[in-house]
Protein backbone atom coordinates (compact mmCIF):
# COMPACT_ATOMS: atom_id res chain seq x y z
CA UNK A 1 0.00 0.00 0.00
CA UNK A 2 2.81 2.27 0.44
CA UNK A 3 4.30 1.32 -2.15
CA UNK A 4 1.52 1.98 -4.15
CA UNK A 5 1.12 5.75 -2.57
CA UNK A 6 4.24 6.78 -2.99
CA UNK A 7 4.10 5.18 -6.88
CA UNK A 8 1.36 7.63 -6.79
CA UNK A 9 2.67 10.76 -5.35
CA UNK A 10 5.79 10.11 -8.09
CA UNK A 11 2.91 10.33 -10.75
CA UNK A 12 1.42 13.60 -9.32
CA UNK A 13 4.52 15.25 -9.12
CA UNK A 14 5.56 14.31 -12.34
CA UNK A 15 2.31 15.16 -13.89
CA UNK A 16 2.73 18.63 -12.04
CA UNK A 17 5.68 19.42 -14.28
CA UNK A 18 8.68 19.46 -11.63
CA UNK A 19 10.10 22.29 -13.73
CA UNK A 20 13.96 23.28 -13.02
CA UNK A 21 14.36 26.14 -11.16
CA UNK A 22 15.49 28.01 -14.42
CA UNK A 23 17.22 31.20 -12.23
CA UNK A 24 20.15 31.02 -14.97
CA UNK A 25 22.71 28.77 -13.01
CA UNK A 26 24.28 28.14 -15.31
CA UNK A 27 25.71 30.02 -19.37
CA UNK A 28 23.49 27.67 -20.86
CA UNK A 29 20.72 27.77 -18.71
CA UNK A 30 20.43 31.97 -19.65
CA UNK A 31 20.89 31.43 -23.03
CA UNK A 32 17.67 29.16 -22.88
CA UNK A 33 15.94 31.74 -21.71
CA UNK A 34 16.82 34.08 -23.60
CA UNK A 35 15.87 32.23 -26.85
CA UNK A 36 12.16 31.38 -25.45
CA UNK A 37 12.04 35.03 -24.82
CA UNK A 38 12.85 35.86 -28.70
CA UNK A 39 10.31 33.05 -29.41
CA UNK A 40 7.49 34.36 -27.61
CA UNK A 41 8.75 38.11 -29.08
CA UNK A 42 8.22 36.29 -32.75
CA UNK A 43 4.82 34.66 -32.09
CA UNK A 44 3.40 37.92 -30.41
CA UNK A 45 4.95 40.00 -33.87
CA UNK A 46 2.69 37.70 -35.64
CA UNK A 47 -0.50 38.17 -33.48
CA UNK A 48 0.05 41.43 -34.00
CA UNK A 49 0.59 40.97 -38.10
CA UNK A 50 -2.66 39.50 -37.86
CA UNK A 51 -4.25 41.82 -36.04
CA UNK A 52 -3.10 44.60 -39.01
CA UNK A 53 -4.50 42.23 -41.41
CA UNK A 54 -7.47 42.20 -40.41
CA UNK A 55 -8.05 45.71 -39.98
CA UNK A 56 -6.58 46.64 -43.24
CA UNK A 57 -7.71 43.76 -45.54
CA UNK A 58 -11.19 44.35 -47.39
CA UNK A 59 -13.07 41.04 -47.31
CA UNK A 60 -13.47 37.69 -45.62
CA UNK A 61 -11.45 35.71 -47.33
CA UNK A 62 -8.03 37.97 -46.92
CA UNK A 63 -8.78 38.58 -43.69
CA UNK A 64 -9.16 35.14 -43.36
CA UNK A 65 -5.57 34.61 -44.76
CA UNK A 66 -4.30 36.92 -42.32
CA UNK A 67 -5.94 34.86 -39.58
CA UNK A 68 -4.90 31.67 -39.84
CA UNK A 69 -1.02 33.15 -39.76
CA UNK A 70 -0.86 32.74 -35.45
CA UNK A 71 -3.14 30.05 -35.39
CA UNK A 72 -0.28 27.60 -35.84
CA UNK A 73 2.94 28.93 -36.57
CA UNK A 74 2.65 31.76 -33.09
CA UNK A 75 1.74 28.72 -31.53
CA UNK A 76 4.48 26.55 -32.53
CA UNK A 77 6.64 28.86 -31.56
CA UNK A 78 5.17 29.57 -28.00
CA UNK A 79 4.77 25.94 -27.02
CA UNK A 80 8.50 25.71 -28.53
CA UNK A 81 9.57 28.78 -25.90
CA UNK A 82 7.32 26.89 -23.25
CA UNK A 83 9.22 23.57 -23.97
CA UNK A 84 12.75 25.57 -23.89
CA UNK A 85 12.40 27.66 -20.45
CA UNK A 86 10.67 24.70 -18.52
CA UNK A 87 12.69 21.86 -19.62
CA UNK A 88 10.78 19.19 -18.92
CA UNK A 89 9.39 15.92 -20.86
CA UNK A 90 5.85 16.06 -18.93
CA UNK A 91 5.50 19.76 -19.68
CA UNK A 92 6.46 18.65 -23.64
CA UNK A 93 3.63 15.87 -23.53
CA UNK A 94 1.21 18.48 -22.58
CA UNK A 95 2.48 20.76 -25.44
CA UNK A 96 2.56 18.43 -28.19
CA UNK A 97 -1.43 16.95 -28.59
CA UNK A 98 -2.05 21.26 -27.77
CA UNK A 99 0.15 21.95 -31.30
CA UNK A 100 -1.77 18.39 -32.92
CA UNK A 101 -5.18 19.86 -32.03
CA UNK A 102 -4.45 23.02 -33.15
CA UNK A 103 -2.92 22.15 -36.67
CA UNK A 104 -5.96 19.55 -37.06
CA UNK A 105 -8.62 22.45 -36.11
CA UNK A 106 -7.41 25.48 -37.49
CA UNK A 107 -7.96 24.23 -41.26
CA UNK A 108 -11.73 23.49 -40.21
CA UNK A 109 -12.66 26.37 -38.65
CA UNK A 110 -11.07 28.50 -41.82
CA UNK A 111 -12.60 26.22 -43.86
CA UNK A 112 -16.23 26.52 -42.86
CA UNK A 113 -15.68 30.77 -42.58
CA UNK A 114 -14.17 30.97 -45.99
CA UNK A 115 -17.34 28.69 -47.92
CA UNK A 116 -19.78 30.59 -45.68
CA UNK A 117 -18.10 34.02 -46.85
CA UNK A 118 -18.09 32.79 -50.63
CA UNK A 119 -22.18 31.80 -50.03
CA UNK A 120 -23.10 34.83 -48.22
CA UNK A 121 -21.25 36.67 -51.31
CA UNK A 122 -19.21 38.76 -48.63
CA UNK A 123 -16.50 38.67 -50.97
CA UNK A 124 -15.67 41.24 -53.70
CA UNK A 125 -16.48 39.17 -56.81
CA UNK A 126 -14.55 41.18 -59.21
CA UNK A 127 -11.14 40.22 -57.07
CA UNK A 128 -11.62 36.87 -58.16
CA UNK A 129 -9.50 35.75 -60.89
CA UNK A 130 -11.07 32.18 -60.88
CA UNK A 131 -14.19 31.11 -60.07
CA UNK A 132 -14.67 27.30 -60.20
CA UNK A 133 -17.67 27.69 -57.32
CA UNK A 134 -20.23 29.34 -59.68
CA UNK A 135 -22.35 26.60 -60.88
CA UNK A 136 -22.58 25.23 -57.88
CA UNK A 137 -24.40 28.03 -56.56
CA UNK A 138 -26.96 27.25 -58.91
CA UNK A 139 -27.65 23.84 -57.34
CA UNK A 140 -30.15 23.89 -54.64
CA UNK A 141 -29.33 23.79 -50.73
CA UNK A 142 -30.28 20.25 -50.46
CA UNK A 143 -27.91 18.67 -52.68
CA UNK A 144 -25.31 18.41 -49.94
CA UNK A 145 -22.85 20.44 -48.37
CA UNK B 1 15.85 41.83 -20.46
CA UNK B 2 13.11 43.71 -19.02
CA UNK B 3 13.10 45.62 -22.02
CA UNK B 4 12.44 42.56 -24.29
CA UNK B 5 9.35 41.86 -21.77
CA UNK B 6 8.17 45.20 -22.05
CA UNK B 7 7.93 45.08 -26.08
CA UNK B 8 6.63 41.69 -25.88
CA UNK B 9 3.20 43.00 -23.32
CA UNK B 10 2.64 46.08 -25.68
CA UNK B 11 3.05 43.71 -29.14
CA UNK B 12 0.61 41.59 -27.34
CA UNK B 13 -1.58 44.39 -25.76
CA UNK B 14 -1.90 46.10 -29.27
CA UNK B 15 -2.78 43.13 -30.95
CA UNK B 16 -6.02 42.05 -28.66
CA UNK B 17 -6.82 45.88 -28.99
CA UNK B 18 -6.50 45.68 -32.90
CA UNK B 19 -8.68 42.31 -32.61
CA UNK B 20 -11.43 43.87 -30.55
CA UNK B 21 -12.01 46.90 -32.99
CA UNK B 22 -12.51 44.39 -35.47
CA UNK B 23 -14.83 42.35 -33.35
CA UNK B 24 -16.66 45.88 -32.54
CA UNK B 25 -16.94 47.64 -36.28
CA UNK B 26 -16.63 44.04 -38.47
CA UNK B 27 -18.98 44.65 -40.80
CA UNK B 28 -20.45 41.27 -41.25
CA UNK B 29 -20.61 37.96 -39.11
CA UNK B 30 -18.27 36.44 -40.41
CA UNK B 31 -15.84 39.31 -40.09
CA UNK B 32 -16.58 38.73 -35.97
CA UNK B 33 -16.09 35.58 -35.84
CA UNK B 34 -12.74 35.38 -37.76
CA UNK B 35 -11.28 37.77 -35.53
CA UNK B 36 -12.54 36.53 -32.23
CA UNK B 37 -11.53 33.28 -33.24
CA UNK B 38 -7.90 35.72 -33.67
CA UNK B 39 -8.62 36.69 -30.16
CA UNK B 40 -8.96 33.43 -28.87
CA UNK B 41 -5.05 32.33 -30.50
CA UNK B 42 -3.85 35.70 -29.13
CA UNK B 43 -5.27 34.35 -25.57
CA UNK B 44 -3.63 31.13 -26.35
CA UNK B 45 -0.08 32.48 -26.64
CA UNK B 46 -0.72 35.25 -23.55
CA UNK B 47 -1.05 32.44 -21.65
CA UNK B 48 1.63 30.17 -22.40
CA UNK B 49 3.78 33.87 -22.67
CA UNK B 50 2.89 34.21 -18.88
CA UNK B 51 3.95 30.73 -18.06
CA UNK B 52 7.50 31.05 -19.79
CA UNK B 53 7.79 34.50 -17.75
CA UNK B 54 6.65 33.67 -14.60
CA UNK B 55 8.62 30.24 -15.05
CA UNK B 56 4.82 27.46 -14.18
CA UNK B 57 2.76 25.38 -15.53
CA UNK B 58 -0.45 25.66 -13.85
CA UNK B 59 -1.94 26.83 -17.21
CA UNK B 60 -0.87 23.87 -19.17
CA UNK B 61 -4.58 22.07 -18.52
CA UNK B 62 -6.06 25.55 -20.04
CA UNK B 63 -4.03 25.83 -22.94
CA UNK B 64 -4.96 22.06 -23.62
CA UNK B 65 -8.77 22.94 -23.56
CA UNK B 66 -9.02 26.00 -25.16
CA UNK B 67 -7.09 24.69 -28.13
CA UNK B 68 -9.59 21.60 -28.38
CA UNK B 69 -13.01 23.46 -27.91
CA UNK B 70 -11.95 26.79 -29.53
CA UNK B 71 -12.60 25.16 -32.77
CA UNK B 72 -16.86 24.89 -31.90
CA UNK B 73 -17.64 28.35 -31.83
CA UNK B 74 -16.16 29.34 -35.25
CA UNK B 75 -17.76 26.46 -36.87
CA UNK B 76 -21.35 27.03 -35.14
CA UNK B 77 -21.54 30.45 -36.21
CA UNK B 78 -20.83 29.60 -39.61
CA UNK B 79 -23.45 26.93 -39.53
CA UNK B 80 -25.84 29.32 -38.30
CA UNK B 81 -25.28 32.08 -41.30
CA UNK B 82 -25.74 29.15 -43.37
CA UNK B 83 -29.36 28.42 -42.17
CA UNK B 84 -30.04 32.37 -42.44
CA UNK B 85 -29.06 32.58 -45.58
CA UNK B 86 -31.38 30.02 -47.02
CA UNK B 87 -34.04 30.93 -44.89
CA UNK B 88 -33.67 34.56 -47.01
CA UNK B 89 -33.79 32.93 -50.13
Amino acid sequence: MTMLLRAASAVSAVSVGDSPVTDAATPLDAWLNGAALVLILIGALLCLTAAIGLLRFRDVPTRLHAATKPQVLGLILICLAIALSLRSWPVVAFLVPVVLIQLATAPLSAHMVGRQAYRNGTLEEQSLFVDELAESRQTPPAAGG
Amino acid sequence: MSALLLVIYVVFGVAALLTLWRIVVGPSILDRAVASDVLLTEVLCVLGAEMVINQHTRTLPVLLIIAAVGVFGTISIARFVARRDNVDR
